[in-house]
């Protein structure tokens, strides 16, 4: 009797298991792939992707409530700086479902790069991103080099090396 | 035995339970962004009714055989009316939690607490005074990884009585939508006993315990918590300080508890409701029933209130030994156990009651890194309020506050 | 005694799968950019640590019943 609990008490561990496997999938963006345009509302007018053919572009989503995005802020200023000249366009789409959230946050954290809406999170979805922050590097081919999920202090320098390496690629 | 020992008597027993570093499944899925340390200062008093002393005015203060001079608890009110003050702490602790290279956490907690006052020996009877200090500190290492986290913990707590060590282990795994998240855990507590007033005794107990749980996103405005909890204890349960007490020195205890935060958005007052419901069964023969309720609601300028209500009840234990006619008659006599009881009990918390407890918690976001709190709980246990059972009509009611100061800052 | 604490276990494990499979039955995933509200402090079940650890303890030397939402806080020679 009692093995027989335990047996089925695997079982169900298993299906569990294999449930939480499963349930979180979306359809995600591969390298390789071409970025999915878009055309949002900004700061100054509106930001489309398929404008910035020929530049490497950097697509951070973000949200004011989201703690990583705040970090990220003042790198991505740096690197916009930084790389301005190499044609590096860094665009920044907010997520926050109400626009004066975003207002608020970018009040008290200017951003020195290109800042676009989705308060309906559309393109997040195009994208699949699966967590904030999520950002994509977009060659000038504007084909997706690489995806990273979160912002951590230890992630600044290998995300830097990949802009870099995006920046030098020939076309 | 001497005064200095006749004041401590009983008092580990009450402190070791205070302020103990509990591990919350905390660990959030993320690591901390930024250090933070806290400091929370509790002062707690409880009471309970008089009982009523034939041919006196004033309730006794027993005290076990042979102490001498001992304090007099504070009293108001009259003879059988009024209250009694019981036990006293007043304390305080200091967590500190670091985040360290972006996937790790270090925290810690210090907690001394200082208690006094008297407490029974029997039923609400047979008051003896005692005082004691208990000092306790944990240490808890977090490793984060993309969808889940693994810690680790250690505790020790001191007091003349009672010494207690722990680990514990837990883990949470989320799934990749981060919507559901399964947690584990397990933990093993080695006490040691040497009651002040049995300097032979030198007693052990053991608990091993083990948790999993389920929380999982359900709107973007709620989201629910399932926790099980199984844990079984060999060694001395026993209280050496109550007369007519003897335990089993086995106690195994299973705990289900689901929880629900709610947040009414836009449209609503943009405050959040927690409701929290818990059974709790043990091989005592307790089982007990926990509903707690609260109102998170900000404010302007970075205040928030928070009422709350606690409704709890418990069945007595198998072998608890209700106050017979004879003691109701005369409060100095405890109640001799059944004559053929293998286990026995005449400790108050393990009858059937029903308690109430209600409070407010105001804290002030003062900037970015500041944050301050004070709380306030009223708690009051009746034999009456039992909705398991009937409760033992020889207790007196018993009533509790607190307040709790706390002020934490971020780095 | 023993047989009905397993029985209990089992029971509360099956339970725990079918709210979790029940997770993967329902389409409607909150996505990571819904969690504006589920990101602030009083949505999560951590609460404060400080007030939690003493509570929890003067309940646990006051009442029978204690545990349920974490495990480690043992030691406690409240009888």
């Amino acid at each position: 009797m009692k093995t027989m609990r335990f047996h089925k008490l695997k079982e169900l561990l298993l299906a569990f298991s294999f449930c939480m496997s499963f349930s979180g999938n979306v359809y995600a963006l591969e390298p390789g792939n071409k970025a999915p345009d878009f055309n949002l509302p900004g700061i100054q007018g509106s930001v489309q992707l398929s404008k910035t053919i020929g530049s490497v572009v950097y697509v951070d989503f973000w949200a004011s409530w989201c703690g990583p995005c705040r970090h990220s802020f003042s790198w991505m200023n740096a690197m916009q700086e930084k790389y301005r000249s190499q044609n590096l366009q860094i665009i920044g789409v907010n997520l926050d479902a109400k626009n004066e959230d975003a207002k608020k946050f970018l009040a008290e954290i200017p951003a020195k790069f290109t800042v676009a809406f989705d308060s309906k999170g559309e393109t997040a979805k195009q994208y699949g991103i699966k967590g904030m922050p999520t950002s994509f590097l977009i060659g000038r081919d504007g084909k997706v080099i690489y995806q990273h999920l979160g912002f951590k202090e230890a992630d600044k320098e290998s995300l830097e090396k990949q802009i870099k390496s995006a920046l030098e690629a020939k076309k | 035995m001497s005064t200095t020992k006749s004041t401590l008597l009983g008092a580990a027993f009450v402190t070791a339970a205070m302020a103990l570093p509990s591990l919350q499944f905390a660990n959030a899925e993320t690591p901390p962004e930024q250090g933070i340390v806290s400091f929370k200062y509790l002062h707690y008093q409880d009471s309970q009714g008089i009982v009523a002393q034939p041919g006196s005015t004033t309730s006794a203060i027993n005290t076990i055989s042979g102490a001498s001079s001992v304090a007099s608890p504070g009293t108001s009110g009259g003879a059988t009316s009024g209250s009694q003050d019981r036990i006293g702490v007043n304390a305080y602790s200091v967590n500190a939690l670091v985040p360290v290279a972006g996937k790790w956490s270090i925290g810690t907690t210090y907690t001394s607490d200082s208690v006094s006052g008297a407490s029974p020996t029997y039923h609400s009877s047979g008051l003896t005074t005692m005082k004691d200090l208990r000092r306790a500190v944990d240490v808890q290492l977090t490793r984060y990884f993309s969808r889940g986290s693994v810690s680790f913990g250690t505790s020790y707590s001191k007091e003349t009585d009672y010494i207690s060590r722990g680990f514990n282990v837990q883990g949470s795994l989320s799934t990749e939508d981060k919507n559901t998240t399964l947690t584990l855990g397990g933990s093993f507590n080695n006490d040691s006993i040497n009651p002040v007033n049995q300097p032979g005794v030198d007693e052990k107990k053991q608990v091993a315990a083990g948790l999993i749980g389920v929380t999982r996103v359900l709107t973007p405005q709620d989201i629910v918590q399932l926790n099980f909890g199984y844990s079984k204890g060999n060694g001395y349960y026993s209280d050496p300080y109550k007369v007519n007490d003897n335990r089993p020195r086995d106690r195994s205890a299973v705990t289900a508890l689901a929880r629900w935060n709610h947040h009414f958005d836009d449209n609503g007052t943009d405050g959040t409701v927690h409701l929290a419901y818990r059974y709790y069964s043990d091989s005592f023969g307790i089982r007990a029933s926990t509903f707690e309720t609260e109102y998170v609601q900000p404010l302007y300028k970075g205040w928030t209130v928070t009422p709350l209500l606690r409704l709890y009840t418990q069945s007595e234990a198998d072998f608890y030994v209700s106050a017979g006619s004879a003691e109701t008659a005369d409060p100095t006599q405890p109640t001799p156990p059944p004559t053929d009881a293998v286990y026995y009990s005449e400790d108050q918390r393990l009858s059937a009651y029903g308690a109430i407890t209600y409070g407010v918690k105001v804290s002030k976001q003062i900037n970015k890194d500041w944050l301050v709190d004070v709380k306030y709980e009223q708690y009051e246990q009746r034999a009456q309020w039992s909705l398991y059972g009937n409760g033992d009509k020889g207790l007196t009611p018993f009533k509790a506050y607190s307040i709790q100061v706390g002020v934490s800052r971020q780095f | 005694m023993k047989k009905d604490v397993i029985q209990k276990s089992f029971y509360a494990v099956l339970l725990m799968c079918m709210l979790g499979l029940s997770g993967c039955a329902l389409g409607t995933a909150v996505q990571p950019w819904e969690k504006a509200t589920l990101a602030r402090p009083e949505m999560t079940f951590e609460g404060d640590k400080l007030d939690n650890a003493y509570t929890e303890h003067i309940y646990s030397s006051k009442e029978g019943a204690s545990g349920g939402a974490g495990v480690g806080g043992g030691g406690c020679g409240c009888n």
